[in-house]
């Protein structure tokens, strides 16, 4: 299998260790990755709320790029992957599809009618393969808490593959990895990464919250497939220990980095060592 | 302060799906802006959406209550409230709806509007600089972001971690881009202004 591989603005800056392990953990697994040529940016969780064609036509672009490679797109991060699956929907519906082109066509580039599927990378690798038989060094004894966010799953109607208010498989993965998965209540509350910036405290209060359960369920690290929770999760991680005077000194690993491991491949090789809050105590657990 | 609450046989005033005061004029405008997807004809009112908010102790006015404005055609109530700028577009309203309708893809919709009829707070602004920079090169840097919205002062507090990123090699201190931002950043100029 080949895909057309997106990896968006984050996945080459501040998530370089997703990038890394989706690539290692893909190949490893037999599919084909094809960087996508000349992607830009989706447009995230605001431009639409800016201009709601300047938005579509941001994320339209790279699903029309895709559909000129014959190849279905495939996005790690969970934002752009929401985005760029909202955008082939809207190219089925002959209004958007007339507004979107308009803007697309005056870039040089043309929606072609060649229907392509936009894929999320747990979608993937939760129902498209088999990772149980391949697991060489399981993660016995490791307690993960699996945090799926808003995007990965919600709404149906765009992603439609895990349930989007109790979503289970990013728990599957863990558990075929052969690690224990807590029950985090918490897993598809809002971290508030929209408004990080422009409502830095109310973001923190969302993202506290849920680092305060992650540590309650003695959890040794969160998993997730989202940079953007990533940035609140850890990169936020000491600003919010200080503002709330408490320490958690979790780690917080992507779901690829997670299974790279079980499937035996080194942590340098995964970008593990990439990480701000060191996941050190998480290795040292697996004895790695 | 609570606001008092008034009943009409049994049913709370402010719930009223009333014939009488409904108006179109706003509602479709935001369908107009916001696509089908924004349409909200069929909300019947029963505040799943409100239910399920990530942000409702903090707003002004639910998600609810703001559907029901837009379908009043109060205007000035709905592009004020800071409902808008608390949503974090996460969808919960949206996948719960019994009926259909997507609040999450309204208030898009109503924000753009907004930022349209000149409404500015820090928000706003966060989001026109973040698209305003996407424009520009088709693919955003973060510092630049960081420096337009937040000054010299939102440079040095973030300059620890940035150094910790570059270390990494998770930042580059030289912006990425597209293989034609001009055209790009024409295109979508245009497109916003309509």
């Amino acid at each position: 299998m080949k895909y057309s591989y997106y990896p968006g603005c984050s996945l080459h800056t501040t998530a370089k260790e997703f990038d890394i392990s989706t690539k290692v953990v893909m190949e490893e697994l037999g599919i084909e990755l094809k960087e996508l040529e000349d992607w830009s940016c989706c447009g995230g969780s605001v431009a639409a709320g800016v201009s709601h064609d300047v938005g579509m036509a941001m994320a339209a672009r790279n699903v029309a790029l895709a559909q000129k490679q014959n190849l279905d797109l495939l996005a790690s991060c969970s934002g752009c992957y929401n985005k760029s699956a909202r955008a082939a929907k809207a190219l089925e519906n002959e209004t958007e599809k007339d507004r979107i082109n308009t803007i697309l066509s005056k870039m040089g580039i043309s929606v072609s009618d060649y229907n392509i599927r936009v894929r999320n990378v747990v979608d993937v690798l939760v129902n498209d393969l088999d990772i149980s038989s391949r697991i060489k060094k399981p993660l016995t004894g490791l307690k993960v808490a699996c945090y799926y966010g808003c995007l990965l799953t919600r709404p149906a109607d765009i992603t439609g593959w895990d349930s989007p208010v109790i979503p289970m498989s990013m728990d599957k993965l863990a558990q075929a990895c052969g690690a224990e998965v807590v029950d985090f209540r918490s897993k598809t509350k809002c971290c508030g990464g929209p408004i990080l910036v422009s409502k830095q405290e109310v973001a923190f209060e969302l993202t506290k919250k849920l680092l305060d359960e992650a540590k309650s369920l003695d959890a040794d690290c969160i998993v997730l497939a989202c940079p953007l929770c990533a940035t609140n999760l850890e990169l936020r991680q000491p600003d919010i220990e200080k503002k709330y005077n408490v320490s958690y000194n979790l780690p917080v690993l992507y779901i690829t980095e997670i299974i790279g491991l079980a499937l035996g491949i080194k942590p340098g090789k995964l970008g593990i060592n990439k990480h701000i809050v060191s996941p050190k105590s998480v290795l040292a657990k697996l004895g790695i | 302060m609570v606001a008092k609450k008034k009943f009409l046989f049994g049913l709370k005033a402010d719930r009223q799906i009333d014939g009488d005061k409904m108006n179109r004029e706003f509602s479709d405008r935001v369908m107009a802006e916001g696509g089908e997807g924004a349409a909200i004809a069929a909300c019947m009112q029963c505040g799943t959406c409100s239910g399920g908010c990530t942000n409702i102790d903090r707003m002004d006015m639910s998600p609810r209550t703001l559907i029901l404005m837009v379908q009043r055609g109060e205007w000035e109530k709905v592009l004020k409230s800071n409902s808008l700028w608390l949503c974090t577009t996460c969808y919960i309203c949206t996948s719960r709806c019994p009926r259909g309708v997507r609040p999450a893809d309204v208030i898009e919709a109503v924000k753009a509007i907004a930022i349209r009829q000149g409404i500015e707070n820090d928000s706003t602004r966060f989001n026109q600089i973040f698209v305003e920079l996407v424009q520009k090169r088709g693919i955003l840097f973060e510092p630049e972001l960081m420096q337009k919205y937040g000054g010299l002062q939102a440079m040095l507090e973030q300059a620890k971690l940035g150094i910790q990123l570059t270390l990494k090699g998770k930042m580059s201190p030289f912006p990425a881009k597209i293989k034609n931002p001009k055209k790009f950043n024409e295109a979508l100029e245009k497109a916003g202004k309509q």
